[in-house]
């Protein structure tokens, strides 16, 4: 019904901001990272998972999208044979999240699954510069009016407000900065799975919600500008199309509808082939379509890659 | 005369005796006559040898290795199940004799081509450099090719403990669900645990940094061996080959696109092989019959086609105090060994098939590989040598070869975790783990 990442911003206070930081850009572009090499392995690890993973003629997306990030994620893991730092991450599966926070006198909060967590044992340094944190002050957010902007939201008597065990750590976990979060939408009927707005829409909420919960473990519930801005990333895909996103946490000041607002780059809609397919498709005794991985993008990879590298590199 | 009679009765194309003895003596300068050799279609020994003949003739001769598959595995008939994870006593003795194994105690010799030692320790020459000084160095993997920088221990032990913290204690998990206790904290610990020390070991490791992880993959094989009468059915009454089907589910797998050298000769003999007289029914063992696959994890196409370490998890099912309550101790390692042999074997000769290899042409290599059956804090560790695929009731008459399965006892990792430290933990283990990630081919 609703463009879902308005409606996330204006929850939010964000500014959006279309395409991918400079900072993860520059190590996209950058050729001292032998990303050419990694091509030839993303090429067998999108193979291996849309094509050779099973048994049958072909896998169903509930197997092949999660064996998808895996393949991906073990390349990228791999990669810490050159960058040692790359071996202080840890994946955590199935954690929970909850924040809370007041938006113009409405209480909002996160909950739920938060797919797959990556944390670290440093945190992003910030994405933004100064500037253009503060020219985030001129910036009015959209209302919707006449529409409320919490519509479509789930109204909920909460009786226990949990902001800061947000975090599904215990205090003392040395990998305690969040860093990219992973959302594999993999069911296997289309009506069950999120549209690509409203996947944007489900990672910007979680990666705020964690964002938010670092930042109140940080410094208590004081609303407040954030000197040290929180970087949370954060990755969703439903097996072919990837959608990239930087979240930067500036303020937890949430309640007013000026001062200074938090950012958010969005690449949308990044596809890693154009198809895949199990056995060639014969039309009138003419293979009309072969066998095989068509389309590779190595781009959406690389920026796969920049982005869990980002931080250490 | 009567003889005469027939030969002149025998045209050429025409069979009119159901029975001929195959190979009798056509005459020395005829190309009238095709050769007199059995039929095909009767019910008799010698046509379903020639039969069988025809068969083995197709599977040689076809083209692909999936065509190759497919004929192997075309007809279904009632076979034995086997499951590597089973509570059958004594199940390793029966699985040993199933797949001709020989189960050797302890971990094969390796020579010292490419294995750093211990910081502490102090550091193997590798290529005659002179060993490094036993200091806590860290690991430094832009050393130049050749060089072996000791492991860090620390380093490797912190790793372990941070994945085994995670998962038990810092994690905020909700109970397990019944009877599903190795799913909430064992499985993922273990996965955690294999990815961090490949990712961190792949520096040292070409192998590794050209792997492929699997999770939750599917190893089958499929094969015959040794020979019974068929008890009941339209079938009574024939001799037929003894079936068997691995269908296993390894917790993790690497996969890796380069072979893992030998470590003993092809034709090597290590011990002896158990000879069971009952059935494999009285395991017991229960015939089904469906699809006949034979898979390593991903399919033929795949370039890592070689296999390097499985990870299998016990189930709840399996674990120690069950056994310990049923007054069973001596069947604790019974399991663990029975899970290695039956996976590995499964794995190993699924490999050679892919390679093309089969019952009736045999390895011409021995295949390695490995593997770690844990129950999330016990470890024992397997190493298999496939030197024979040819176990069926002829091919196995003339065949010396025998394969070879080396594996140690369950080890414990940690004793106990308390309040955010991990206590007791053995070095041993997680060296022997790290030995395992580490093995390679001499060439890299």
């Amino acid at each position: 019904l609703f463009p879902g990442v308005r409606q996330a911003q204006w929850l939010t206070k964000t500014k959006l901001v279309e395409g991918l930081p400079p900072a993860v850009q520059g190590i996209v572009d950058n050729p001292a990272l032998g990303l050419q090499e990694l091509e030839e392995r993303a090429k067998h690890a999108v193979s291996h998972a849309r094509l050779w993973d099973t048994t049958e003629v072909a896998p169903r997306r509930e197997k092949y999208c999660p064996a998808l990030f895996e393949n991906l994620i073990h390349i990228c893991r791999l990669m810490s044979g050159k960058y040692p730092s790359l071996t202080k991450r840890m994946l955590a599966r199935n954690c929970r999240i909850a924040a809370m926070w007041e938006r113009e006198s409405i209480l909002l909060q996160v909950r739920g699954l938060s797919g797959i967590l990556m944390n670290s044992m440093t945190p992003i340094p910030p994405v933004a510069s100064k500037e253009e944190i503060l020219a985030t002050k001129e910036h009015v957010l959209e209302t919707f009016y006449p529409i409320a902007p919490t519509i479509d939201l789930q109204e909920v008597n909460v009786y226990k407000e949990l902001n800061d065990t947000g975090q599904c750590f215990r205090d003392g976990y040395p990998y305690s900065h969040p860093h990219t979060l992973f959302f594999l939408e993999s069911a296997n009927v289309r009506t069950d799975r999120f549209r690509p707005e409203q996947l944007r829409a489900k990672m910007l909420m979680f990666a705020f919600g964690n964002a938010l919960a670092k930042a109140k473990a940080l410094h208590r519930n004081d609303p407040k500008v954030l000197e040290q801005p929180i970087v949370v990333q954060s990755i969703g895909t439903d097996g072919q199309l990837f959608q990239f996103m930087v979240f930067q946490l500036n303020t937890t000041d949430l309640v007013s509808n000026d001062g200074i607002k938090n950012l958010v780059w969005i690449d949308s809609d990044q596809n890693l082939y154009e198809r895949a397919q199990c056995v060639p498709e014969i039309k009138k005794r003419v293979v009309t379509k072969p066998a095989g991985i068509s389309g590779f993008q190595p781009d959406t990879f690389k920026k796969f890659l920049a982005l869990y590298l980002h931080g250490t590199v | 005369m009567a003889a005469v009679g027939a030969r002149l009765l025998l045209r050429p194309g025409r069979r009119w005796f159901s029975e001929t003895a195959p190979g009798a003596p056509s005459p020395p300068v005829s190309p009238l006559y095709p050769p007199v050799v059995a039929s095909i279609t009767a019910k008799s020994k010698v046509a379903k040898s020639r039969r069988l003949q025809r068969f083995n003739q197709r599977v040689h001769e076809a083209a692909t290795v999936e065509e190759k598959l497919r004929l192997y595995g075309k007809l279904q008939r009632p076979k034995y199940t086997v499951y590597p994870q089973t509570f059958a006593l004594n199940a390793d003795r029966w699985y040993r004799s199933f797949t001709k194994t020989v189960l050797v105690p302890g971990m094969p010799p390796r020579a010292a081509a490419a294995k750093p030692l211990v910081a502490a320790a102090g550091a193997t020459p590798e290529g005659g450099r002179a060993p490094e000084p036993a200091a806590e160095a860290p690991e430094a993997p832009e050393s130049a090719a050749g060089a072996a920088p000791s492991l860090d221990m620390s380093e490797l032990r912190s790793l372990a403990c941070d994945a085994i913290l995670q998962e038990s204690f810092y994690q905020n998990k909700k109970r397990p669900l019944l009877y599903r206790d190795q799913d909430h904290t064992p499985g993922p610990f273990l996965t955690q645990l294999v990815s961090t020390l490949a990712a961190f070991l792949s520096g040292r490791n070409p192998l590794l940094a050209a792997s492929s992880l699997d999770l939750n993959p599917e190893v089958n094989y499929y094969w015959h061996h040794g020979e019974e009468v068929v008890v009941h059915g339209h079938r009574k009454g024939r001799v037929d080959p003894v079936r068997f089907q691995i269908d296993d589910n390894p917790h993790l797998q690497i996969r890796v696109p380069k072979q893992l050298p030998e470590v003993v000769p092809l034709e090597s003999d290590l011990g002896d092989v158990p000879v069971i007289d009952h059935k494999p029914s009285k395991l017991p063992l229960f015939k089904k019959q469906y699809e006949n696959k034979v898979f390593i994890g991903s399919k033929v196409a795949d370039p890592c086609c070689y296999g390097h370490t499985q990870f299998h998890l016990l189930p709840d099912k399996l674990k120690r105090e069950r056994f310990i309550r049923e007054r069973l101790e001596d069947q604790i390692e019974v399991v663990y060994r029975s899970n290695g042999i039956a996976s590995l074997f499964a794995w190993t000769a699924a490999q050679a098939m892919y390679q093309g290899f089969w019952s009736e042409a045999d390895v011409t290599r021995p295949f390695v590989s490995q593997a770690v059956v844990t129950d999330g804090k016990y470890f024992a560790f397997f190493c298999y040598q496939l030197n024979t695929l040819a176990l069926t009731a002829e091919t196995i008459k003339n065949n010396p070869r025998k394969n070879i399965c080396w594996g140690t006892d369950s080890k414990p990792l940690y004793d106990v975790v308390e309040d955010g430290n991990v206590k007791g933990f053995n070095d041993e283990v997680l060296l022997q783990l790290v030995r395992f990630l580490l093995n390679r081919p001499k060439e890299l």
